[in-house]
């Protein structure tokens, strides 16, 4: 069939840039990797493969500016393109649908590393060749991602040029493709609302551009190894190493925040699989960053920086392994669909693991031999004993989150724990002590040897500082575990001691403090997130009365509040109205009011949240917190449960009928719950004044005596039960306040039950939400010494710059 | 002996120490039949909501107190207590995992996992209204 309107031409184009960019990836690292093995006498073969790679650059340029047009003119017979975005979306979030895909983020990938490469080109000098060579290797594999060819029956990555919406399997036979013009018709399934925020502009580029940087200084490791100059790539390699540490660093703590704005996961971190998978070639760069430092200044550690500077870019491949082949399952909320692209990935993680171990295993005898042993009071030491914990907490944390792939591999069944972050906090506790004690000290210590007493003469200031701060802390916050004591003291310890050395030791020479600064952010960061964790304080404790421990005390989950609308409840210090809810679109806002009281106990409104549930037609309901933000603490809510039904069948209860009537068979003592109030059976009497109800002596009445317990105040209802010649006539008794009516309709004199029915005035029912609100105490601290931590690497990368031109 | 040997030798014995309490983990993933014959301790039981029987979520009661009757992969129906809030999006959900252990003829969990129907494919091209 001829189909119209379709722009066919634009996607060959996108196709050609494709190939081209794999083949000149293809042609540079072959080239470079002929320029470094014959060295400098091969200007020809480098010469090919400069221009190889900046061909391959301007075709990944080319790619991406193709991809944006196609997403901006919203060529839907692209699957991609139908995919990810639709008309309606604003143009700000374009971006977001570029790299929503499996194929945009590989080409964000992709694309930092061309960055990268053509700085490098600039930059390399004589390290060029062998650099290039790593480099044009893995923008090979990373090209190969978008090939989307057939071989064999075997698919090699997925175009998002080749793939026609109407050629797409899963969208055979739509009646819709049998009409020519069919493209008039259709608009995009949109980019999923859920990441249509700020967070999914941001995030992504960053956290791709920190994985980019791990392939630096693991190309200068191999190009060491593959050259057999085992030193003196530490030098242009450090402030790369410098540069990765800084952005993976503030990428991944960007997600904690996103999570902590915009998802309810009811904390900054929660040990999920993918956050993991960023965190830990984070803590093993930073470990490769230490070590190459050491080897710098004093030659020591040199096999270990070689190790970690590998083993990271490998966690970095097998991290993406883990995320998008589709192995973590059910066991991570934000894991991309599997998109058939685990057995590549898998050879592209073997293919560089096997090239690492091999280079370190072929010059394991080549390395110079340490003869002196570090000594016990040296800085090199110290450092290289706080790598090696880095790396054993990582060791810890990626062992526990490869679950999945254990099970495969051995044939197990086991399921996450379910505590799983205690888990993780009680083992990363020790390594952070130690890690931070380090922190502190580190400085402190010289190269080589120190003298021991000059030391704790310079430490001892800081020391009792932080422990009489500590101490304060400790009573501030009214700290009662010894452990979370011990942390909060080695990380407010590594801060001041780090400060002191700033200010005393470098007597406050920004440039030179940027290792200092840094070291102050990341004990903050921590110092942060043990504080606002360890005394998280739940203050929507459950007040309904009914006490849940009853059930076991494993399930003392009593951390869901209800509330009505227009009662006001007690939570934490704050007292709480829920006024209702509006709809925005696709999100429905629930307004809830925080008071607090004033001397005269007078409530006094304090501020007011609206915590959301987004109604997503991809991924279902959706609830997005809402937080308040003060200087020394958050309060954090988001809504468990509400009923949406109601407002979407736009139900207003304003009507004054009764709403039909319920049946209740009751014994004394017994309660029942109007929805709004708790009503219990008292009493019964014989002794009424029948004059009142008009009722003769002959008459038979008994009258039963309830009480009606709203959020405020006490009532009394009294229905009557009367024969009357035989026949039962009762009395209704109304609360009016509460619009209850209650009619007494039986007796049974044996047990002593009764019965009645109760109706509602419809107008009765009002809406409510169940709701989760907590408070992080100092989770500001987090957020400063993310920043703080920044500042301080960009200093010392500025340093290191410095220093070698 | 020199020092990093001794470091080595704490590094290896914590590592083997994570590797341990790693896959000595025994929660595992099980059905209704191999929970009740382990009473107390604590599973995973995968299966779907049984969308005839009634599920009863009374907030106003007790917020943190949801029943409802699952049926597991193998078939076995249980009356589930989940100690939690009731999931909003429960009834479109298309495959459940509790946490948690029998008591009884109960099956008592403290947290729930979801699936929803086709989280990331759903939706085909469509005419639209307009045009």
């Amino acid at each position: 069939m001829e189909y119209i309107g379709e722009h066919l031409g634009i996607g060959k184009v996108g196709n050609v840039f494709v190939i081209l960019s794999f083949v000149l990836a293809l042609l540079a690292s072959i080239s470079y990797f002929f320029a470094a093995k014959d060295n400098d006498d091969s200007v020809s073969w480098k010469r090919i493969g400069r221009i190889a790679f900046r061909l391959h650059g301007l075709s990944v340029m080319g790619i991406v500016s193709t991809l944006f047009i196609m997403l901006m003119n919203h060529y839907f017979e692209y699957e991609y393109v139908w995919h990810h975005s639709n008309k309606e979306m604003p143009m700000r979030y374009i971006l977001s649908c570029f790299w929503e895909g499996q194929e945009g983020s590989f080409l964000l990938w992709t694309f930092w590393q061309v960055v990268l490469g053509l700085m490098l080109q600039r930059t390399a000098k004589k390290w060029e060749a062998p650099v290039m060579a790593v480099i044009s290797l893995v923008q090979v594999f990373l090209a190969s991602m978008l090939l989307g060819i057939t071989i064999a029956d075997y698919h090699l990555g997925s175009n998002p040029f080749t793939v026609l919406l109407r050629d797409h399997p899963d969208f055979a036979n739509i009646p819709l493709f049998s009409s020519p013009n069919y493209i008039d018709k259709i608009d995009g399934r949109g980019l999923n609302p859920l990441l249509q925020n700020y967070w999914m502009t941001i995030h992504p580029p960053t956290l791709f551009l920190g994985f980019a940087l791990t392939v630096v200084p693991f190309a200068y490791a191999i190009a060491g190894l593959w050259k057999k100059n085992f030193t003196e790539w530490l030098k242009p390699a450090l402030p790369w190493t410098y540069a990765g540490v800084t952005v993976l660093g503030v990428g991944i703590l960007m997600g904690g925040a996103w999570a902590y704005e915009a998802l309810s996961f009811g904390g900054f971190w929660a040990w999920d699989p993918v956050e993991n998978a960023s965190l830990v070639p984070w803590l093993t760069l930073v470990g490769a960053a230490h070590l190459m430092l050491i080897n710098r200044n004093k030659g020591q550690s040199l096999f270990t920086a070689f190790f970690l500077a590998i083993l990271t870019f490998i966690l970095i491949l097998y991290s993406t392994y883990l995320t998008r082949s589709g192995i973590l399952g059910e066991t991570s909320v934000h894991s991309f669909p599997t998109a058939g692209m685990a057995g590549q990935l898998l050879v592209y993680l073997f293919c560089f693991l096997i090239i690492g171990i091999l280079l370190l295993v072929i010059n394991w005898k080549h390395f110079p031999k340490q003869d002196t042993e570090e000594g016990l009071w040296s800085r090199e030491f110290w450092m290289f004993v706080g790598a090696i914990v880095l790396l054993v907490s990582s060791f810890q944390i990626i062992f526990y989150t490869s679950m999945p792939v254990w099970n495969k591999i051995f044939g197990m069944n086991k399921a996450p724990l379910k505590e799983v972050v205690t888990f993780y906090n009680n083992w990363q506790l020790p390594f952070a002590f130690v890690v931070t004690l380090l922190i502190a000290v580190g400085q402190y210590f010289k190269y080589k040897n120190t003298d021991i007493k000059f030391f704790l003469k310079n430490i001892s200031l800081s020391f009792f500082l932080s422990l009489g701060l500590t101490i304060i802390m400790i009573f501030l916050l009214n700290y009662k575990n010894r452990y979370y004591s011990i942390l909060l003291f080695s990380s407010i310890f590594a801060a001041v001691a780090n400060a002191d050395y700033m200010f005393r030791v470098l007597r406050g020479k920004i440039k030179k403090a940027g290792a200092s600064i840094a070291h102050i952010g990341f004990a903050l960061v921590l110092l942060g997130a043990l504080i606002s964790t360890s005394k998280k304080d739940v203050i929507s404790q459950n007040t309904s009365g009914k006490s849940v421990e009853s059930l076991g005390k494993s399930f003392s989950n009593n951390d869901n509040i209800l509330l009505t609308q227009g009662d006001t409840l007690k939570m934490g210090k704050y007292l709480v109205t829920y006024k209702g809810k509006r709809q925005e679109g696709i999100n429905i806002y629930f307004d809830v009011d925080y008071f607090s009281k004033d001397e005269t106990g007078k409530l006094v409104k304090e501020f007011s949240l609206a915590p959301l549930v987004q109604t997503n037609p991809r991924m279902g309901n959706v609830a997005e917190p809402d937080t308040r933000h003060f200087l020394t603490y958050d309060v954090y809510t988001h809504v468990t449960f509400a009923d949406l039904e109601t407002l979407l069948e736009k139900k207003q209860q304003t009507s004054d009928e009764y709403a039909p009537a319920k049946n209740f068979t009751l014994k004394k003592g017994d309660s029942i719950f109007s929805s709004n109030a708790i009503i219990i059976f008292d009493s019964l009497s014989v002794n009424i004044d029948k004059r009142k109800y008009h009722l003769s002596e002959n008459d038979i009445a008994v009258e039963a005596n309830f009480q009606v317990l709203d959020i405020s105040k006490k009532y009394e209802a009294n229905p009557v039960y009367v024969i009357r010649n035989n026949s039962i006539q009762p009395i209704e008794s109304r609360v009016d306040q509460l619009g209850l009516k209650f009619m007494f309709w039986q007796i049974n004199p044996e047990d002593g039950k009764i019965q009645i029915s109760l109706q509602e005035k419809k107008s009765n029912v009002r809406d409510f939400i169940v709701m989760q609100a907590m408070v992080f105490p100092y989770i500001n601290i987090l957020w400063i010494g993310c920043i703080i931590m920044a500042i301080g690497t960009i200093l010392a990368i500025l340093e290191r710059i410095r220093r070698s031109s | 002996m020199k020092k990093v040997h001794i470091l080595g030798i704490i590094l290896i014995a914590v590592a083997i120490g994570a590797i341990f309490t790693t896959l000595n983990n025994t929660s595992t993933y099980a059905d209704f039949t191999e929970a009740a014959k382990n009473p107390g301790s604590e599973f995973h039981v995968v299966g779907k909501l049984n969308k005839e029987k009634e599920a009863v979520y009374e907030p106003k009661v007790d917020a943190n107190l949801f029943t409802f009757y699952m049926i597991d992969n193998k078939g076995v129906e249980s009356k589930v207590i989940l100690h939690k809030n009731k999931p909003q999006d429960f009834k479109s959900s298309e495959q459940i995992v509790l946490i948690g252990q029998m008591q009884g003829q109960e099956f008592h969990a403290s947290d729930i996992l979801m699936k929803c129907p086709s989280k990331y494919n759903d939706g085909k091209p469509e005419e639209t209204a307009s045009k």
